[in-house]
């Protein structure tokens, strides 16, 4: 039987290939790809049914189907244009063999569904599983990337590490965080451990929560934690929303934060080259008074 | 293949290390981090103390392994015959101790694990199940 | 096994080395009381650095050991508690505050000598 049905098909290609064409074409807005050229939506059409074809003669060979998967993938076309599209060609394709027999019965039905069926099934999974294949390759390489940027430990001089955090921070953030900022100060041998909030959009208890575990987890270690890049708004909402930060140390600016770690660590910035004649300004200027 | 569920039964003070042990091992292989061992270790570490402590030295640790459509996990659970819990949010309000120690240990299992619940009858026993899912 | 406690100058070293069960731990606290006594040593660092698991007892052993040296006159400074053990003390919602830490021996040694000032 399906050999019988697999021969009307091929051979009437052509008209089937015109109805499954005039179909598609309607489906153009629906499948949000309007911004596409109509040239280069009929082509692909025109290559996607001649894919379907191969594909029913050479009995569900893969090699055509996935060069053409990976071209639409590349395109950026919705997944939802390839299953409509095999949709149409099966509801076509059916509708086709059943007009070209003149004893249509119950069991003749269903073997024609089923042989249909039989040659559309390996296309979708193909194809579908190249998409999905191709998000989930797609995520897992933009997890690594955004754990990388999530929590960076910039060691800048001996005994003093800095940590800028940006962007918004959730519990599992949060967690990584303290991770990493932990693991830095042992790898770094770090006295002081300076955290910039400049980049985080939100300050809000739960934030600021996870703020004062990982300052109290660094203080566990033995080193010590100071929060710096609070801008005036974050000020506000700490305040109002009566968070404690009394026992973290807190400054305005990464500048003020180092400076005040260079203090902790007993040392300072020196000019090598002093400045000589303004300070002998400054003291004639003060004896002239 | 490591076995998929273990039990500890706690008679001696030796024991709760022993559960540890049994705990951060499961951990270990069902790829759990480093910290998520501590935590796990720890919290059963706290559990094994309260069987040793409150329950007349009569109480089981069970733990298996999940691996179901929700995702990998160990499961802890905590059972013992002792005299029960009276007041079950007495007990996990931080701070409250009956033996003069920090009043960490319930509240504390329950920040450290994913999932936790306790139920408990007068003069029959408590039993306390705790989830932890691997990230 | 008892933890070995070591004295150098007026200063003692410990470094936890085994799992502690409760029994060590307390025996602990009691052997360093006696040896402060005994030496009269002013300064104590506990390295932590291989200790994997502290739980709500053991922290309440340390806390109360470093409360306990204080009122003899010895200052206690606790090194290399590693970062999953920190993260998990946090956790449970123990703080150790008022508890001086340091990186490692070596950080807390200077740290005894900057506070004891000798």
């Amino acid at each position: 039987m399906d050999s019988k049905f697999k021969a009307i098909v091929v051979e009437n290609s052509e008209t089937i290939v015109e109805m499954w064409l005039k179909e598609v074409g309607t489906l153009k807005e629906v499948n949000r790809t309007a911004t596409i050229s109509d040239e280069v939506y009929k082509s692909t059409n025109r290559e996607f049914v001649d894919v379907i074809f191969t594909s029913i003669q050479t009995q569900g060979s893969t090699k055509a189907v996935e060069a053409f998967s990976e071209k639409i993938i590349n395109l950026g076309w919705p997944l939802s244009y390839i299953t409509d599209g095999l949709q149409v060609f099966r509801r076509v394709t059916i509708d086709f063999i059943l007009q070209q027999s003149d004893r249509v019965d119950t069991e003749y039905i269903s073997n024609v569904l089923a042989s249909v069926d039989r040659w559309v099934e390996p296309i979708i999974r193909i194809l579908v599983n190249e998409y999905t294949g191709n998000w989930e390759n797609i995520v897992s390489l933009q997890r690594v990337a955004l754990q990388e940027l999530s929590a960076p430990l910039i060691p800048v001089i001996d005994g003093i590490t800095i940590m800028p955090l940006i962007g918004t921070i959730d519990t599992d953030r949060a967690k990584l965080i303290m991770e990493s900022l932990l693991q830095g100060v042992i790898t770094h041998n770090s006295e002081v451990v300076l955290i910039d909030i400049t980049g985080v959009p939100v300050v809000d208890t739960m934030v600021a929560h996870h703020l004062i575990q990982a300052a109290e987890a660094v203080r566990l270690i033995g080193a010590k934690c100071i929060l710096v890049g609070i801008r005036p708004e974050i000020a506000q909402t700490i305040v109002n929303l009566g968070i404690d930060l009394t026992n973290f140390p807190t400054k305005s600016s990464l500048k003020k934060g180092f400076m005040t770690a260079l203090e902790i660590t007993n040392r300072k910035v020196v000019d090598v080259k002093p400045d000589e004649d303004s300070i002998e300004k400054l003291i004639e200027s003060l004896q002239g008074e | 293949m490591k076995p998929q569920s273990s039990c500890v039964t706690i008679q001696k003070e030796w024991d709760i290390v022993g559960a540890r042990h049994v705990a951060r091992d499961m951990a270990k292989t069902l790829g759990f981090g480093t910290v998520d061992q501590a935590r796990i270790a720890t919290a059963v570490s706290e559990l094994a103390r309260n069987i040793y402590l409150y329950a007349n030295n009569d109480g089981q640790i069970y733990f298996d392994m999940i691996n179901t459509i929700d995702g990998k996990g160990l499961s802890i659970i905590a059972v013992d015959s002792g005299p029960g819990i009276s007041d079950i949010a007495e007990v996990m309000q931080d701070g409250f101790s009956t033996s003069g120690g920090l009043g960490a240990g319930l509240p504390g299992v329950k920040r450290l694990m994913d999932e936790f619940d306790i139920q408990s009858e007068l003069g029959k026993g408590t039993k306390i199940t705790a989830k932890k899912w691997v990230r | 096994m008892p933890i070995p406690i070591l004295k150098l100058h007026n200063y003692l070293l410990i470094s936890i080395q085994t799992e502690i069960d409760d029994i060590t731990a307390i025996e602990f606290q009691e052997d360093l009381l006696d040896k402060i006594y005994k030496t009269g040593a002013t300064g104590v660092v506990i390295d932590l650095t291989s200790v994997e698991i502290i739980d709500s007892f053991i922290a309440k052993v340390l806390g109360d050991v470093v409360a306990m040296s204080d009122l003899m006159g010895a200052k206690v400074v606790l090194t290399g508690i590693q970062p999953a053990v920190a993260m998990t003390l946090i956790d449970l919602g123990i703080h150790l505050q008022n508890i001086p830490t340091a990186l490692d021996l070596e950080q807390g040694l200077i740290k005894l000598h900057q506070e004891l000032g000798d």
